[in-house]
């Protein structure tokens, strides 16, 4: 098995991912993408000139577009009903920065 | 305890029911929820049971009957449905069988759930699945397996099991599950029951919680095709919530007594080969050419060159699109939250990693990996233009023939912890991942038990893009050929899994 | 630190503009059927789809498109007919989705241009003008009468949604420094959002300003937005780079974001050449690197950003379908072009003799556009006469008293365009001095009333009659003889001290022509 991903690698790609990996765990993700991205090798080995991509499957479908009308919205309690934390309305969230004291 | 056998009852034999007046639907949700309490402790389909909402739906039923106007009812009046729990319905808990949105509480219904709904369907609670449809066994729920009710100690497959076992151990008539790579279909076939992943487009995909945007599709469980078609009349349909929804006004019931006669069925000669294919499936498949050849079918072999690379395209595109929808999940507006951290970043990855099990955190983690800069170029771009490719395959190939008939799984239920490597568990959607790949519609088809294993298994057949219709029809004869799902022995009429 | 005007003799700055324009006149935002409106109760305007609930989908306001393609044909821009929505991944909690749904390579307009028409104190900021003749060209730019002309590339216009809005509490005064903790309010999220980025064709500060404010016109004439930079409906991000004059190759470039007013875009500019200068003329290099302007301390600070480059895992959105519009839709959009400001300034100059200059500055509002027009349309016959003073009075007075007092609504104030109008014909016919004229429009502010009855009552009609100016004349050059000896000794700077004390004796009536007039040929004789 080639060696695609480094676990320094994987570790970059979990901090971009916002997954916590413990150093226990990073040697057998590591091991895993490895595996699976081995195993995306025939994508590799296509020739693909001038072959367009399908982003979006059903090729036909265009230009799908709303009238600009109201429709209903939540109220503010609905909004929050979910919300692991909240105050005057709004959704809380600890400090962006860290910044702060608490 | 109801005069009437609930188990046996079809879509057709509720309505015959509720119109001669054998039974009110609050009886058959009555009998649906008894039937549920006795078999689920056994099979463990069900996240969360609704009783209230199913009565309330019942009595609404009733009221109408009453009134003189089951008529005016939908389809599915009267009929007991489940939800594969990915999908939103006000009121209850939705939550993809991940510790992540464990006590998320739905705000809104999503519309193919709501389409049951003003069908007349019985609303009767949430099934488990794969956390976040990651999975081929239902395994990596974060709420326990599910069981097969043809065998206690198999996986029902997956991701949409709980779906799948609900509808085979004969606590529900109908539920509806999503397909990504073939969690309804491998399911379907690990449960012995008809199983439907409409061309894309065909169901709105508004509500469901995605996993592969472009490649997910709701579908129905059921244990006759025709039961199957009418879920499908009450599923599809332009959603203006749902720019990928097209229009359908297809009546899905209408040829299914058409018989295949003139029909063109295209057999894969690379599938019928493959490797991992296990031999009474391989024989099972060629047994049922052989009765659609008998039914007046003519027989085309139809290459499929590029299907080999499916299975790579599969692995890049949907983590890929997993890895972007799942982003949402951050601890701010819904979900788990890890309390007690300074600042946002640190609570960001203890919640991400605490709700997220290991495959969930696997398929976002090579997501996050395949779109980066210049990764994107070396597999992400050229996975779409294969994609290409396998398309036009399906193109081509349906230039010659009318319907594919394939494996759906290349082998019947595994054991618990029989597969652990992700790699081998990935194999188990070889012949359905190509498919959601090309957007087509496919199902499986049970075709009786399996002359080793004695466990259930089925065929997979694939339509041209919104010709679902006639792979319904193709459905309809093997199922004349082989006889409807039966319920396992142990769900047998009156048994419940002893 | 060196002034920008001694920087700008061995260094040239290279500016680039990306302007985000909410489209505040639609009544919903981009994605969902939630209402568009500022101020609202937070989280009061949310749901599924913008709130980023598991398992909703986008569906695109079609109307947002139409501004759009509105916006790129006013811009000069070619219709981009196959685009697509592609989704921009990063983790913060003002993005409901954690990605920002917006355009990939192709943005619905593309390769488009303005003309920036500079003069007065701005022009003096491009030093390479200084020395041209009129007409004369270099680079994009051409030297006019007034100042000179520059031609601005536009790269595109994308289209895509605004952000939730967050508020930082624990810090100082709401900044994210500090806070121990912020609150989200996702009214704003999904606001349909214009992202216009022009080409590095900018070379002053003043062009930046001007290119902001003409956008403005542009996009208020549209109709399409309030443009509101209070409110943060339009705001800025400029990028900067210095090169020795007569290099070509781009220096490192810093990008100050989300700038919301015109002078601290142009301040914050001019800052960022001195502080640049500074850097590079002791050795340094400038640092790539996003700094926020401090308008009260009048500088730019770094701000604390991660070092990792940005990598946004752009893809296109399998949930929104791709666009293939047609001719149709296209030309449809152009029938519904307004009359552009540039066209607006022609019009003017064609049909009342307004110079450029003028013309310009009277369409700078909409409301003093408005006001001169109507003003124009009851002056009758005497429109060409009255234009230019009618000019004056809206481009010093009204458009000063706009800029000097935010409540000021032109449109409901005392001064009529009918009042205007009678006002200038008062001075025009000589009937007022431009002195009494002002005090005429203080009155009329004041109390409400016509000019001409104001005039009246209060005795103000000038005095033009020659022969009473005259012996006043005569008395005051009597009084004060002296001063006519310096006077007539070279002092001629004492003239404007005859004129004041001929004005006090006639109590401010006198015409101040023929005061000075008659002073000059008794003094000179």
């Amino acid at each position: 098995m080639s060696e695609h991903v480094t676990e320094q690698d994987v570790r970059r790609i979990a901090e971009y991912a916002r997954i916590g990996l413990t150093d226990d765990e990073l040697p057998q993700m590591t091991a895993d993408l490895n595996s699976i991205i081995d195993s995306l090798k025939p994508i590799t080995e296509y020739d693909l000139e001038g072959v367009e991509p399908t982003f979006h499957p059903i090729g036909d479908l265009s230009n799908v577009m709303r009238e600009d009308v109201e429709g209903t919205s939540f109220t503010q309690a609905e909004a929050l009903s979910n919300a692991p934390a909240k105050e005057n309305g709004s959704f809380l969230i600890p400090s962006i920065l860290g910044g702060g004291d608490a | 305890m109801a005069s009437f056998d609930y188990s046996a009852l079809t879509v057709d034999g509720i309505r015959a029911g509720l119109a001669a007046g054998d039974f009110s639907a609050r009886e058959i949700a009555e009998a649906a929820l008894a039937r549920i309490e006795a078999a689920d402790a056994k099979v463990n389909a069900f996240l969360q049971l609704i009783p209230d909402a199913a009565l309330a739906a019942a009595d609404a039923v009733d009221a109408a009957v009453a009134a003189g106007k089951l008529n005016e009812l939908g389809p599915l009046a009267g009929v007991p449905v489940g939800f594969k729990d990915n999908m939103n319905l006000l009121g209850t808990r939705t939550t993809c069988g991940s510790h992540m949105l464990e006590n998320y509480e739905s705000m809104y219904t999503a519309t193919c759930v709501q389409r049951l709904l003003d069908a007349g369907g019985l609303p009767m609670g949430k099934l488990n699945m794969d956390e976040f449809a990651f999975g081929s066994s239902t395994e990596t729920s974060a709420f326990g397996t599910t069981k097969n009710p043809w065998d206690l100690e198999r996986v029902p497959g997956g991701s949409s099991g709980g779906s799948a076992a609900a509808v085979a151990a004969g606590m529900l008539p109908i539920t509806l599950g999503s397909d990504t790579g073939g969690s309804i279909r491998q399911p379907a076939s690990f449960c012995g029951v008809v199983g439907v992943k409409p061309t894309y487009g065909l169901v709105s995909r508004y509500g469901v919680v995605a996993f592969g945007s472009s490649l997910d599709q709701v579908g129905p469980f059921a244990r006759t095709v025709r039961d199957a078609a009418l879920a499908m009349n009450a599923l599809v349909g332009h959603d203006p919530l749902d720019c990928t929804s097209q229009p359908c006004t297809t009546d899905f019931t209408a040829n299914l007594e058409q018989g295949v006669e003139g029909m063109r069925i295209g057999v894969v000669p690379e599938f019928m080969t493959a490797q991992g294919l296990e031999p009474e499936v391989g024989e099972a498949v060629l047994d049922a050419i052989q009765k659609l050849a008998s039914a007046g079918a003519e027989i085309v072999e139809v290459d499929l060159p590029n299907a080999a690379a499916a299975m790579s395209a599969y692995y890049v595109i949907g983590p890929s699109e997993a890895f972007s929808n799942l982003s949402r999940f951050d601890s701010v507006r819904y979900g788990l939250c890890d309390p007690g951290h300074a600042d946002l970043g640190s609570q960001y990855e203890a919640s991400r990693s605490r709700g997220f099990g290991p495959e969930a955190r696997r398929r976002i983690m090579l997501g996050s990996y395949l779109l980066s800069a210049g990764v994107y170029d070396t597999y992400y771009y050229p996975a779409q233009q294969v994609r290409t490719l396998i398309t036009d395959d399906y193109r081509m190939a349906f230039g010659e023939c009318d319907c594919i008939l394939a494996p759906a799984s290349p082998r019947t239920a595994f054991k618990f912890g029989e597969i652990t490597d992700p790699t081998t568990m990935h194999l188990s959607d070889i012949f359905t991942i190509s498919i959601n790949i090309a957007g087509n519609g496919g199902m499986s088809v049970p075709l009786g038990l399996g002359k080793d294993s004695k466990l259930p298994v089925s065929a997979q057949l694939i339509c041209p893009w919104f010709q679902d219709e006639n792979m319904l029809r193709v459905a309809a004869a093997l199922e004349r050929e082989y006889g409807a799902a039966e319920l396992p022995p142990a769900f047998a009429s009156g048994r419940a899994g002893e | 630190m060196k002034t920008m005007e001694q920087v700008l003799q061995d260094w040239e700055a290279v500016i680039g503009l990306e302007i985000h324009c909410e489209l505040t006149e639609l009544e919903t935002k981009m994605f969902c059927g939630c209402k568009l409106e500022f101020g609202a109760e937070p989280n009061t305007h949310t749901c599924p789809v913008c709130l980023g609930l598991p398992g909703a989908l986008p569906v695109p306001n079609k109307a947002a498109i139409e501004s759009i393609v509105l916006a790129g044909l006013a811009t000069n821009c070619e219709i981009e007919k196959h685009t697509m929505f592609y989704r921009k991944g990063y983790m913060y909690p003002d993005m409901a989705k954690n990605f920002q749904t917006t355009q990939g390579p192709k943005a619905f307009a593309m390769r488009g241009w303005l003309d920036l028409d500079v003069d007065g104190k701005g022009a003096e900021e491009r030093l390479d003008m200084r020395d041209l003749a009129v007409g004369e060209t270099h680079e994009s730019a051409t030297r006019t009468e007034t100042g000179y002309t520059t031609h601005i590339g536009i790269t595109r216009i994308h289209m895509e949604e605004d952000a939730g809005k967050m508020i930082h509490v624990g810090g100082g005064e709401g900044r994210i420094d500090g806070a121990t903790h912020s609150l989200v309010d996702y009214n704003r999220a999904g606001t349909p959002l214009m992202e216009l980025v022009t080409e590095p064709d900018l070379r002053t500060p003043e062009e930046a300003r001007l290119f902001m404010q003409k956008l403005r016109q542009v996009y208020l004439s549209l109709g399409i937005s309030d443009c509101s930079l209070e409110e943060g409906s339009m705001r800025a991000d400029g990028n900067i780079s210095l090169r020795r004059r007569g290099e070509t190759e781009f220096g490192t470039r810093t990008e100050m974001k989300n700038i919301n007013s015109f002078k601290a875009l142009h301040d914050a500019l001019a800052y960022e050449i001195c502080r640049q200068a500074e850097v590079l003329e002791k050795g340094g290099t400038v640092v790539q690197e996003t700094r926020h302007w401090d308008p009260a301390a009048k500088h730019t600070i770094s701000m604390r950003v991660k070092e990792t480059a940005d990598d946004y895992r752009m893809f296109p959105d399998p949930d929104l379908a791709p666009y293939d519009l047609s001719d149709e839709f296209i030309e449809g959009v152009r029938a519904k072009l307004p009359e552009l400001p540039d066209q607006k300034v022609a019009r003017f100059q064609r049909s009342w003799g307004l110079s450029a200059y003028d013309a310009r500055h009277v369409i700078e509002h909409r409301e003093t556009s408005q006001f001169f027009e109507t003003a124009m349309a009851q002056a009758g016959s005497e429109a060409e006469k009255l234009a230019k003073p009618l000019a004056n009075l809206v481009i010093n007075d009204l458009t000063a008293r706009m800029n000097a007092d935010e409540s000021f609504d032109l449109a409901s104030c005392a001064l009529t365009p009918a009042r205007a109008v009678e006002l200038v014909a008062l001075q025009a016919a000589d009937t007022i001095s431009s002195k009494q004229a002002k005090e005429v429009l203080e009155v009329v502010f004041g109390e409400d009333k016509d000019p001409a009855a104001i005039v009246e009552e209060r005795g103000m009609k000038q005095v033009s009659d020659t022969g009473a100016i005259e012996a006043v004349v005569d008395a005051v050059l009597a009084a004060n003889p002296e001063k006519v000896a310096e006077y007539q000794g070279g002092k001629t700077g004492l003239l404007g001290f005859f004129v004041g004390q001929c004005m006090k004796e006639m109590k401010g009536q006198g015409n101040p022509k023929l005061i000075n007039q008659l002073l000059e040929e008794k003094l000179s004789s």
